[in-house]
């Protein structure tokens, strides 16, 4: 065996993996050539010092929590997109659903153009507000279905064109709100439900959002919520976090909100 | 009967998304380890896992199951990390410091005692990122060359190349670092010997 062959087969030794010949050639090579040796010394005993590298602990309890969450999430997306197979297609083929998002506000000012000096519109045109209407819709939900989260946060704020009471739109930002990773995009999400403020459910989630989100912009900016709709049941949420949140800005605008409220702090 | 990782993986395709929490069991300690000893932050590693975990959710169409599981997942978690550190590059501004979110490797994360370990810990975060993945495979992992070979997509005697120079460049970078004046990689031959 020569020096090259040693460099070859020098990782299969180190890592225990040369067979018994090989094991017994390199070493017959080692006692010969004083420079290998030293070579192979050198790297043995990094190998054995790598080993050594305590293996760090992970929090695996809290990932698993957080992988049954993105379960339950994904869960529920899928029995939102079960139905229409347009949207599917749209969640799959974001540059698409980006042009398609283009597409359907440009067709929207045009329309609203064309049809806003005919007060008596007709049966063909109400049918025709009522696909662009369904397109704004599907279009929002696939953009807050995209991976990229500035994806999600322009179907965030598109959802603000889509006109009517929305329900599948109201259950998508209810669900991003308590389950999308990037706090951008939980924070618009805030913002989108405030034209939902009057129903019950938007009232509960955000209360319900007051004890569970972690980031302060997302505190800050439920704080203002509920006291913009002077929710005078987020009282509580707003209590605690006045007591215990962690950081101190958020404590004070909580404080702030209970006064707003008309309660004392 | 125990169920094999391809077969909870044909059911999480099939819509029982309930058994990705059976491979996440299973895998989740082999994936975290590779991460945090490729990021050094055992924050980003525990982020990156999230990650890895919720694109084979989201990816479960994709899945062939022509080749081992862990094949796929660690396929995953390598264009995780590096998609993470192309979003660091681009949206440094775009993150929210208030939430902590995407930290770098902090010293609350590395071993900070000067001892011989945490010296090599250092030297091994020093290593380019390529080389770095190498040992981190070989070794923690200790995945068979012909693995890391189908992993990188390259020939299994480049691989065996590849590591022995990445093993005598961590070591002179280990070297470096080295403050006392003898050299803590010198040993005998025969304790050499005994791997």
């Amino acid at each position: 065996m020569r020096c090259e062959d040693v460099s070859l087969k020098l990782s299969d030794y180190l890592a225990g993996r040369a067979d018994t010949a090989e094991r017994a050639a390199i070493e017959k090579h080692l006692e010969g050539c004083p420079a290998c040796l030293s070579e192979t010394e050198g790297l043995a005993s990094l190998w054995r010092s790598l080993g050594e590298i305590p293996a760090p602990a992970p929090d695996s309890q809290g990932m698993r929590a957080r992988i049954d969450a993105a379960i339950e999430h994904e869960r529920f997306a899928s029995n939102r997109t079960s139905a229409p197979a347009q949207r599917r297609f749209l969640a799959n083929h974001p540059l698409v659903a980006a042009c398609a998002a283009t597409l359907v506000l440009a067709v929207g000012v045009v329309l609203g153009r064309a049809t806003e000096r005919a007060p008596a519109a007709t049966p063909e045109v109400a049918a025709l507000h009522q696909e662009l209407r369904d397109l704004k819709q599907m279009v929002t939900l696939s953009l807050m279905q995209q991976q990229s989260a500035s994806e999600r946060l322009r179907g965030v704020s598109f959802s603000n064109q889509v006109d009517g009471s929305g329900d599948e739109i109201l259950a998508a930002l209810l669900d991003t709100l308590k389950h999308d990773t990037n706090v951008n995009v939980r924070l618009a999400s805030v913002d989108a439900l405030k034209r939902f403020a009057e129903r019950d459910v938007v009232r509960r989630a955000a209360v319900d959002a007051l004890d569970t989100q972690r980031s302060p912009l997302v505190q800050m900016a439920l704080i203002d919520f509920v006291v913009e709709t002077q929710d005078r049941g987020a009282v509580g949420a707003l209590r605690r976090l006045s007591e215990s949140a962690a950081n101190e800005t958020v404590r004070t605008r909580a404080a702030w909100g209970i006064e707003h409220l008309g309660v004392e702090s | 009967m125990t169920m094999t990782d391809e077969a909870l993986m044909q059911a999480v395709q099939r819509g029982d998304l309930a058994k990705l929490g059976a491979l996440f069991d299973r895998h989740h300690l082999a994936v975290f380890d590779f991460l945090a000893r490729m990021t050094g932050s055992r924050a980003v590693a525990e982020d990156l896992v999230q990650d890895v975990f919720e694109r084979i959710l989201k990816y479960r169409a994709t899945w062939r199951g022509d080749a081992p599981f862990p094949a796929w997942l660690f396929r995953i978690a390598r264009n995780a990390r590096a998609d993470h550190y192309r979003r660091r590059e681009f949206t440094a501004t775009y993150t929210d410091a208030m939430d902590g979110e995407d930290p770098a490797p902090g010293p609350e994360d590395r071993l900070e005692s000067e001892n011989e370990a945490a010296r090599l810990q250092r030297a091994l975060l020093r290593l380019r990122e390529d080389k770095r993945e190498l040992i981190v495979l070989a070794r923690y992992r200790e995945m068979k060359y012909e693995a890391i070979a189908e992993l990188l997509g390259v020939d299994v005697a480049t691989i065996k190349v590849r590591v022995h120079r990445a093993l005598k460049e961590l070591r002179d970078i280990f070297l470096t670092l080295e403050s006392r004046p003898t050299c803590a990689v010198k040993t005998s031959l025969s304790s050499s010997r005994t791997i």
